[in-house]
């Protein structure tokens, strides 16, 4: 019944740092709903991983979702070739350029999904959630809006990175509702944030250093209201080409239910030296090369 | 006559109808239409004639009332809306009574099906934060802040170099993220040979600094960290070599 849309896999040696990454991105349409309004995209060349869930009804969802993820790559790979390609919003002090960069994106893919459905009125009501990773070496940028998430996996455990913009989420943060009751609430569906919705958006920017051996999850709703946060865990510990680990998380999503569409980006930095010198040294920084696409996994 | 079709994922479960006398809507068993689920509250919305309109008000509850997918204070009801309290819909009916008239192509979509996500207005997500805020004081939250990545932030923290080879001796944590190692990316430059490219990287969220691991394990206080750790007044940092106090003014 399940039905993959498509996947994609990349396995490297990664910029001046030589970090290599092996990601793989998955979509499924879940057993329940009748079209896949969930987007992901993954652009090796800028190192830039986007996914999108998107909301409205007869299919307006997809929409708004392609709409976001078209827009963020756009803006941010015009950013990548050219740094004076214009800003939207206000840029942070306390944030590096390439964060400031990709929330200026979301922003815009905002403003597009809004003043797409004023033009459109049988679009009205129209939007979606975003979350989406930009690496530069090994500094993540990572921005959202909405409830999608992303997980980090260090040194064995797992972190949720984002906090969800949900009705419930915001009533857990404020110590009315407990997550237990947050887990089991009718309410979880409602958005406090998304794309599209609103002209103006406030985005969640974080950031991060990678390091050997991390593995970053960005995922849709569909996986997060079907699979908890120590099943999620033990998938991307017990399987460890990034593949495998996305093919395992869409099967549990469907084996508990697949009541939404799941979807699902696995990034992982991978341990193994890189060489005699870089073994040697102990430090892998100082060999540039890279490799192609779908590099043997055994590598690990 | 006009009448409410109580609905439950698209099942009906009771047929209401309406007279010249309002409706209490709520989860106590004292209201009209009793709904018993943790969602609605005890008395969470009243419908009413209005002469020859039929209103609906909430009563200020806790998740809302809302009308064809829009959250509502108060809204005059027409044949065919959807209201939805908790996760139940109440239909509206007025089709053999001509006292409500029906309206003319200002028929909104068809209010999404439940499991669908919905999000909720500007307007309203502060109305219902405002309402929380008290609530949330009580349980000792953070109430007031929106969420992490509030701009209303501590002041910031600095950290003072107690001991080792560093680029400066002290430094003023303004960034979200702050990298110690020999890195080029590093904030907080180690200038020992051996030191690995990210010894330590901190990082600041609405509550605090956090500091997390590198290449290698940080001790804090001279316990090794398990993962993002936060930080207090006057922690001590080692990473290899050298020592750094944290200094946080709030």
């Amino acid at each position: 019944m399940a039905q993959r849309q498509s996947a994609e896999a990349d396995s490297r040696l990664h910029g001046r740092f030589l970090l290599r990454i092996d990601a793989c991105a998955l979509t499924d349409l879940g057993r329940v709903r009748k079209n896949n309004e969930d987007v992901y995209r993954i652009e090796p060349e800028l190192d830039l991983y986007v996914l999108s869930d998107g909301m409205g009804g007869q299919a307006h969802g997809e929409v708004a979702s392609n709409m976001a993820v078209e827009t963020v790559i756009a803006h941010c790979r015009e950013a990548d070739g050219d740094s004076a390609t214009t800003w939207f919003g206000e840029g942070r002090a306390d944030l590096c350029e390439r964060s400031n960069r990709l929330a200026s994106a979301v922003r815009l893919a905002n403003r597009k999904i809004f003043e797409s459905a004023l033009q459109h009125p049988e679009l009205e009501g129209m939007g979606a959630t975003i979350v989406a990773a930009w690496l530069d070496d090994r500094r993540l940028s990572l921005v959202h809006v909405g409830d999608s998430r992303a997980y980090l996996l260090r040194a064995g455990s797992l972190e949720q990175l984002t906090a969800d913009h949900s009705l419930v989420a915001e009533h857990v943060r404020r110590g009315v509702m407990t997550p237990r009751e947050a887990e089991a609430s009718q309410l979880q569906n409602i958005l406090v944030r998304a794309l599209g919705t609103q002209e103006h958006v406030e985005v969640d920017v974080d950031e991060q250093i990678l390091l050997e051996g991390d593995t970053l999850l960005l995922c849709s709703d569909g996986l997060t209201h079907m699979v908890t946060d120590p099943e999620i865990a033990s998938t991307l510990i017990t399987f460890e080409p990034a593949q495998a680990a996305a093919e395992r998380l869409v099967e549990l999503a469907n084996e508990c239910g697949g009541q939404d569409n799941v979807t699902v980006i696995v990034m992982r930095t991978l341990t193994e030296p890189t060489g005699l010198v870089a073994r040697l040294r102990g430090r892998p920084e100082t060999r540039r090369k890279r490799v192609g696409k779908k590099a043997p996994s055994g590598a690990h | 006559m006009a009448r409410l079709l109580l609905k439950f994922e698209s099942e009906i479960l009771r047929e209401i109808p309406i007279g010249t006398r309002p409706l209490t809507i709520g989860r106590a068993p004292d209201n009209d239409v009793a709904i018993d689920n943790l969602a609605v509250s005890d008395h969470h919305a009243r419908l009413y004639a209005e002469g020859e309109r039929l209103v609906i008000e909430d009563l200020s509850s806790l998740n809302g009332t809302f009308v064809n997918d829009v959250r509502i204070e108060r809204i005059i009801l027409r044949d065919g809306d959807t209201i939805l309290i908790g996760k139940h819909q109440l239909q509206v009916d007025t089709a053999h009574d001509d006292a409500v008239p029906s309206p003319d192509g200002l028929r909104k979509a068809p209010a999404p099906k439940i499991n669908e996500t919905a999000v909720l207005e500007t307007e309203v997500q502060r109305e219902l934060l405002r309402q929380t805020a008290g609530a949330g004081a009580a349980a000792g939250a953070g109430a007031g802040k929106l969420s992490p990545g509030s701009p209303e932030r501590p002041r910031p923290a600095t950290l003072r170099v107690l001991r080792g080879r560093t680029d400066k001796r002290e430094y003023v944590l303004a960034g979200k993220l702050t990298v110690i190692g020999r890195s080029e990316m590093a904030s907080v430059r180690l200038l020992g040979w051996f030191a690995p490219p990210v010894a330590a990287q901190i990082n600041r969220r609405a509550d605090g600094y956090y500091l997390g691991l590198g290449d290698r394990v940080p001790k804090l206080n001279a316990q090794p960290i398990q993962g993002p750790t936060r930080l207090r007044d006057g922690d001590i940092i080692e990473l290899g070599r050298v020592r750094l106090h944290f200094a946080s003014p709030d």
